[in-house]
């Protein structure tokens, strides 16, 4: 039939087109997967420069080529989910707390690091990155909050004491005025309030002897943090500390000077400067305890993947080696502006403000990395608005052995 | 009078004057029905077939039989309606069906199959992946913790060895895989670093030589008898570890050296011991019901979610109707003719819906605050807006009036000028007063053309996780101990469910509830079209 002759010398015509198009490039799939040139790593658009600096350095030393994509650092530990295998990283950078996240999914493998390594870092800094007794990451920065005194409108506090009445004072001469300008909102804010949890005697997750953490000892409502509770429902009725108060309105009040004291991290460095006031940076006061804050340690892991590409031994070498080097160390956490977590790289640190935050960090606990660690955050949080939100509010120990009750469950439940 | 004796042009002036006076898109359109069209068709068709042909190789390198049998059958069927000159009907569907399979069936299909299984943290890679990983994850340091500076060299032979020197104690020996020998010593040199530089006897490998060598280096073991064996860590380290675990392929279990301790699969994507220890990590496994059943069965699930659903319900049920009423009303005032600034007055209510909500939801927390927000110091009030839980709703539903009462304004606007002025004349001449006529004249006809725009809005406001979450976080925490908060609703309770309880990211117990969800929206929407059939009538 014409019409069947037409359509078939039609659809002759489009087949051959399309065959065309596609046989001028070869099918992705014909070559193999298996030949490995180089090393890819995964990293955030701020630490491209300083990463692609030490890991050239690394490639000439080693003769291997390095390739470094930047992703959004948010988004790594979630793609390493689901990228194909042929484009996936070999090493990426993370933050502590995905440690055991990514340790209990199998995407990270264990590191050995040698002696003489381990011990240019704080314990603590590589045990932010361990998980149930094992190596899984290599620290390279430090972060973590400080107290941010405004030295034109207040002196510098040395004890709780000093704080609590230096707050308090500088409130009552004007309206509008904040006392402890630390950022809550109505879903709260955990982080920022560990100093004061912590100087209570407060803490997250017991410890095993190995070291690891045991999520089914939880510190949340320890008996001798119950017992220093009635402190904060002192604070509360004190106003010197409102969880009314949120992100926006906390810095806010120190650079329009209605705030003597921020509690904030090293993220704020620019606005600071910019502002012109004259501040220095200190670790909160002593409580009960030491008033300590979390300490949030980023650095790299080698992924489970360097196995399948022939590149793990030189993963390895990178991120276990090399990139624990106070040389490496110091190029990758300063291009961050942050604190590098080996210590003799801390020493060539000679921004004051970041030393300032360095020293601030003494005896900081890492935020626990373990995955159970998901179900705590809003609880915790919570308990403090409840506690602190001014009139009509629950009285802390009330409020806080609820919060523990419901993590169990939480934690139970998962 | 006889029908044929009205005048009319003559049909060949009619045509001419037809002919000569076609607009450009009817001119266009005759460009297009010649030769051209058949070549952009034609064009068009190769491209697909490029992209499909390209598809196909990758899946059947993949192995995907399936998916290549369905890919040609696809492809072959869009080829033939278009070159035929029949299925006209077909050629204008086919581009939207695609776009319907590709992104409303397929996401849900995924979603269906991902909530029968175990998808959560710890449960995200294969079987034999995880069995891997746990294998390797075993491996640990011996007490003595003894490590070694290594250099993998060639022998005389040319066989790979690992020239290693202990980092304690200074000593030379070579490995290989049979066992480990001591050098004499002063045989290896070793530089400033500690790296070593040279062996005699042996050769050493080199910078990209020893890159292509990776592979073999990282599975290379040095046994050293019961204390393990030897294995490179890096290219230039090398550290006694020891296996914790032994699998057992035939029987599929992994065994504890120490105590004998025995895991078995446990069915639900981990190797879990008697005791219930369960070994990390584990893979994502088929468990047919049982994210469903979590929602009968686990108080934590099931406690709060009648509760939710009602407040959900009346949260997009007030959103949709205030936000209606307040748009139709907005509408009709602004309606008179002559009006000066209307076409200004029109464009400013619009702002709220040009905003991106984003920003917008989020200035509003602020603007809410009760202690330093505008809202509060500007009206002289102290309402705890967003602290206490019965005001977090009200603040809740009026900020989504805020964002949605626009939309409605530009539909009905438009709306009202589809009703017939002589309905009005007559309803006025008729004695019906201005509320009556409204009643009875204009809100019927509105609703036949707004209604399935508030049913969308209904289910859109259902499932509005930003407004809930941006300005309230799920809201102020309820007295007793649960998971949601008291403005959350069904699909931010579902997140923090998935995202903040247990291990976290639990994407197979979120995909169940999101079904329960799609399923509850569905039926609500199908009941409210099928109740809309009834206005047609009145038309």
């Amino acid at each position: 039939m014409k019409v069947g002759r037409r359509f078939a010398t039609l659809l002759a015509v489009v087949l051959a087109a399309a065959l065309t198009l596609v046989g001028g490039r070869a099918a992705p799939s014909a070559q193999a997967s298996t030949k490995a040139s180089k090393v890819v790593i995964w990293t955030d658009s701020y630490r491209k420069a300083a990463v692609d600096k030490v890991t050239s350095a690394w490639g000439r030393t080693r003769g291997i080529d390095v390739d470094v994509v930047v992703k959004e650092f948010d988004k790594i530990r979630d793609n390493l989910k689901t990228v194909a295998p042929d484009n996936a990283p070999d090493v990426i950078v993370g933050a502590h707390d995905w440690t055991g996240q990514l340790a209990a999914d199998g995407s990270v493998v264990a590191l050995f690091p040698t002696k003489a390594i381990k011990k240019g870092f704080p314990g603590y800094a590589l045990k932010a990155m361990a998980y149930n007794g094992k190596q899984y990451g290599i620290p390279t920065q430090l972060e973590n909050i400080g107290l941010i005194v405004n030295t034109a409108l207040g002196k510098v506090p040395t004890t709780w004491a000093q704080l609590e009445s230096r707050a308090l004072a500088f409130k009552k001469k004007g309206s509008g005025r904040i006392a402890i300008a630390v950022p809550q909102g109505s879903g709260g804010d955990a982080y920022h309030m560990y100093p004061f949890f912590s100087g209570l005697g407060g803490y997250v997750f017991g410890a095993r002897k190995n070291g690891a953490l045991n999520p089914q000892k939880l510190g949340v409502a320890n008996k001798t943090f119950l017992n220093n509770a009635s402190m904060i429902d002192k604070w509360n009725r004190e106003g010197l500390i409102d969880s009314k108060i949120d992100y926006g309105q906390a810095k806010n009040a120190f650079l329009d000077k209605k705030a003597a004291f921020w509690i904030t991290g090293p993220w704020e460095t620019e606005a600071l400067q910019k502002s012109g006031i004259k501040f220095r940076i200190v670790q909160v006061p002593k409580i009960k305890f030491r008033a300590v804050p979390f300490l949030g340690v980023q650095g790299f892991f080698v992924t489970k993947f360097a196995a399948g590409h022939g590149t793990a031994s030189a993963a390895k070498d990178l991120v276990s080696n090399y990139m624990g080097k106070a040389g490496a160390q110091f190029d990758l956490a300063t291009a961050n502006s942050r604190y590098p977590a080996n210590v003799a790289a801390g020493k060539r640190v000679h921004d004051p403000i970041l030393s300032a935050f360095g020293k601030a960090s003494a005896g900081g606990v890492p935020m626990p990395n373990i995955p159970q660690m998901a179900s705590v955050w809003t609880d915790l949080a919570g308990a403090w608005v409840k506690s602190t939100k001014g009139a009509g509010a629950t009285p802390a120990r009330v409020a806080f052995a609820a919060a523990a009750k419901t993590i169990a469950q939480k934690i139970a439940g998962g | 009078m006889s029908t044929t004796a009205a005048p009319t042009p003559a049909p060949s002036r009619l045509a001419s004057a037809t002919a000569a006076f076609r607009s450009a898109p009817t001119r266009a359109i005759a460009v297009f029905s010649g030769p051209v069209g058949l070549a952009v068709k034609i064009a068009l068709l190769a491209v697909m077939n490029g992209i499909a042909v390209w598809a196909a190789t990758i899946l059947a390198g993949d192995h995907n039989w399936i998916a290549v049998a369905v890919l040609a059958a696809a492809t072959l069927a869009i080829d033939a309606i278009y070159l035929s000159g029949r299925a006209v009907p077909a050629k204008f569907l086919i581009p939207g069906t695609i776009f319907l399979l590709a992104f409303q069936l397929i996401p849900i299909l995924y979603t269906i199959n991902v909530a029968f299984d175990k998808y959560s943290t710890g449960h995200v890679s294969s079987r034999s992946d995880a069995i891997q990983a746990i294998k390797q994850n075993s491996l640990s340091e011996t007490a003595s913790g003894t490590a070694y500076s290594m250099a993998p060299a060639r022998d005389a032979s040319g066989k790979i060895v690992l020239v290693l020197v202990d980092q304690d104690t200074n000593k030379p020996y070579v490995g290989d895989t049979k066992g480990l020998k001591p050098l004499p010593s002063g045989s290896v040199v070793l530089n400033s670093d500690g790296a070593i530089t040279s062996a005699t006897g042996y050769t050493l490998v080199k910078g990209s030589e020893l890159f292509s060598l990776d592979r073999t280096l990282s599975t290379y073991t040095v046994p050293v008898g019961s204390a393990g064996a030897i294995r490179p860590q890096g290219l230039d380290t090398a550290v006694v570890l020891q296996q914790t675990l032994r699998y057992d392929p035939k029987a599929e279990t992994f065994t504890r050296i120490m105590d004998g301790v025995v895991f078995h699969d446990d069915g639900k994507g981990s190797f879990k011991a008697a005791g219930g220890e369960e070994l990390e990590p584990g893979w994502r496994a088929r468990i047919g019901f049982a994210n469903f059943d979590r929602l009968i069965h686990d108080p934590l699930v099931r406690k709060p979610f009648v509760r939710v659903f009602i407040w959900t319900f009346f949260f997009a049920l007030s959103t949709v109707l205030l936000s209606f009423a307040l748009g139709l009303f907005l509408a009709i005032a602004l309606d008179k003719k002559g009006m000066r600034l209307q076409r200004f007055y029109r464009s400013v209510l619009v702002i709220p819906y040009a905003i991106p909500g984003l920003l917008s939801i989020l200035v509003w927390s602020g603007l809410l605050n009760d202690r330093f927000g505008v809202v509060n110091h500007a009206f002289h009030l102290d309402v705890p807006w967003l602290f206490d839980a019965n005001w977090a709703k009200v603040s809740v539903i009026l900020v989504s009036l805020w964002l949605t009462f626009p939309y409605f304004f530009l539909v009905s606007m438009g709306a009202l000028q589809s009703v017939p002025s002589e309905l009005y004349e007559a309803a006025r001449v008729d004695g019906g007063g201005a509320w009556q006529v409204f009643r009875k004249v204009t809100l019927p006809l509105l609703l036949i053309a707004v209604a399935p725009l508030m049913i969308a809005s209904f289910a859109f406001n259902f499932n509005n996780f930003n407004n809930i979450y941006l300005l309230t976080a799920g809201g102020p925490a309820m007295g007793e101990s649960t998971v949601a908060g008291s403005t959350d609703i069904l699909i931010s309770y579902t997140y923090k469910l998935a995202i903040a309880t247990g291990k976290g990211q639990d994407y197979g117990l979120a995909s169940a509830i999101t079904i329960i969800i799609f399923l509850i929206v569905a039926t609500i929407s199908a009941i409210s079209f099928s109740r809309t059939k009834a206005l047609e009538n009145l038309a």
